[in-house]
């Protein structure tokens, strides 16, 4: 019921960002129009427009809008804000290549020095795009820190939209009635606002919602768990496998939070949330030492990776720290006292490392569960599955019919992808099987 | 998969838009 609300809703989305690209370009063709050029002009003319709707758009898609985001997955979002980049990008360089290629004369514009202002702002909407699509792709082969990259992005993105923006008004051939005009000025700076509602008005909405951290536990596998209390609110209900991101040290203003899954049930009714953290020597390197007390803050919860639609058996397929959502789903099956079988394939590095390794044989008491641990490094007596989690293993511990089941996957992307294909080879629908991937960048 | 599929969501999204603005030049020329 709920995939069907969600299809529903996610086609609604996709309709609506169709709109807010071709309402406006369409728009130009109202009223009163100035002599028409040739076809290739007109349409150059058409993809500049459209490629500056679709970078706009871009600030709504990483919006952290928590109804435009569900159907889809946030990661699913993220994927589809860099992809579409890359078409709003070919389409913005297109634009002056076409009109370089029927009206040679304007070549002469790209000569910054000479060139009047409305073209200088085309040329710099232009290298920022360029700038932003080179920063995004190759961050780590240019060894760009996250952060830096992350407001290098945000300025850059504003500069191309503002640039884009003046450049169109200063040219203005189909902007000459004030209904126009109008109308492609406030579509700009409503993308704008939706820069500034990320980024002032919900960290002004997180600071008045602060959490403390009221017991940090060591866990097997270099992972650390942070319990979280609301300071002086009810905090907020969660799915289970769902995330949140966590700014630790600093305000909400900070520009990068860290997405982490909640641990914890979903049933618990004090507010409280657990996020349980691996080192991965990036600033995970902290958490551990984070002191009880802390205050910290948290935005969520997001993502459509969660349980809740009709199946008549849960698969959970972890490769290391993907099992921090696993465990809060099968915390919160145990709690809601959920009869129905789950099976957790679960990928670790040795026996020693499996996170959560004692409470999934205490919550095999509780629950219809039944864990297969898979070790890429065994101990020498060990007679359970090695290497790694694919298709061979799956087939051997899922009982089949394959399209029955709920599946859920959350671990390095080649495992991921792996699984995929299998759950695609073996004909279980899409709508049956959830993946989270946290590189969104 | 889910990937793919919003792999396929991004090839169309652009088709559509280099479609309509094709159609928009159309119009424009011979209107």
């Amino acid at each position: 019921m709920r995939s069907y609300t969600y299809t529903v809703r996610g086609t609604v989305w996709l309709l609506l960002y169709l709109l807010f690209i071709l309402a406006p370009l369409f728009a130009l063709l109202t009223s009163s129009l100035p002599p028409a050029r040739g076809f290739w002009t007109e349409f150059s003319v058409a993809i500049g427009y459209a490629g500056l709707a679709m970078m706009g758009l871009q600030f709504g898609l990483t919006a952290r809008f928590r109804y435009v985001t569900e159907p889809w997955g946030e990661d699913v979002i993220y994927h589809f804000h860099r992809q579409l980049s890359l078409i709003a990008v070919a389409l913005v360089i297109a634009h002056p290549l076409i009109l370089f290629a029927v009206r040679p004369e304007l070549i002469a514009l790209l000569n910054s020095f000479r060139a009047p202002w409305r073209a200088r702002f085309a040329a710099i909407s232009t290298y920022s795009l360029i700038a932003i699509v080179v920063t995004a792709i190759w961050r780590v082969k240019l060894r760009i820190k996250y952060e830096t990259w992350h407001i290098t992005h945000i300025i850059l993105a504003v500069v191309a939209v503002t640039a884009g923006l003046l450049h169109m008004v200063g040219w203005g051939r189909y902007l000459v009635s004030p209904q126009k005009r109008a109308l492609w000025i406030a579509l700009p700076i409503f993308w704008l606002a939706l820069l500034l509602y990320i980024r002032i008005v919900k960290p002004l909405f997180i600071l008045r919602r602060p959490y403390r951290v009221s017991k940090v536990r060591k866990e097997r596998g270099d992972t650390t768990t942070l319990v979280m209390h609301p300071d002086g609110h009810p905090g907020f209900r969660f799915s289970p496998g769902q995330f949140g991101w966590l700014t630790l040290w600093g305000s909400p203003f900070k520009i990068t939070g860290h997405p982490f899954s909640f641990s914890s049930s979903s049933e618990v009714t004090d507010g409280s949330v657990e996020m349980s953290i691996r080192n991965l020597g990036d600033f995970t390197s902290r958490i551990h030492e984070v002191p009880v007390g802390q205050r910290i803050y948290l935005d969520g919860p997001y993502g459509a990776f969660t349980i809740g639609n009709p199946a008549d058996m849960h698969v959970l397929i972890a490769g290391g720290v993907g099992v921090t959502p696993m465990i809060s789903m099968l915390r919160t099956l145990a709690d809601r006292n959920d009869p129905r079988p789950a099976i957790l394939l679960y990928g670790s590095k040795d026996w020693e490392s499996i996170t959560f390794r004692e409470e999934l044989e205490e919550l095999k008491a509780r629950l219809n569960l039944t864990v297969v641990h898979v070790l890429r490094d065994p101990p020498a007596d060990w007679t359970g599955e090695k290497g790694f989690i694919n298709p061979e293993v799956f087939k051997r511990h899922i009982p089949q019919p394959y399209a029955d089941h709920e599946y859920f996957i959350c671990g390095p992307t080649r495992l991921m992808d792996i699984i995929e294909e299998a759950l695609s080879d073996m004909n279980v629908p899409i709508s049956k099987y959830h993946s989270e991937r946290y590189s969104f960048v | 998969m889910r990937r793919l599929f919003a792999e396929k969501l991004v090839l169309a999204t652009g088709a559509i838009v280099i479609l309509m603005s094709l159609l928009f030049a159309f119009l424009r020329v011979h209107s």
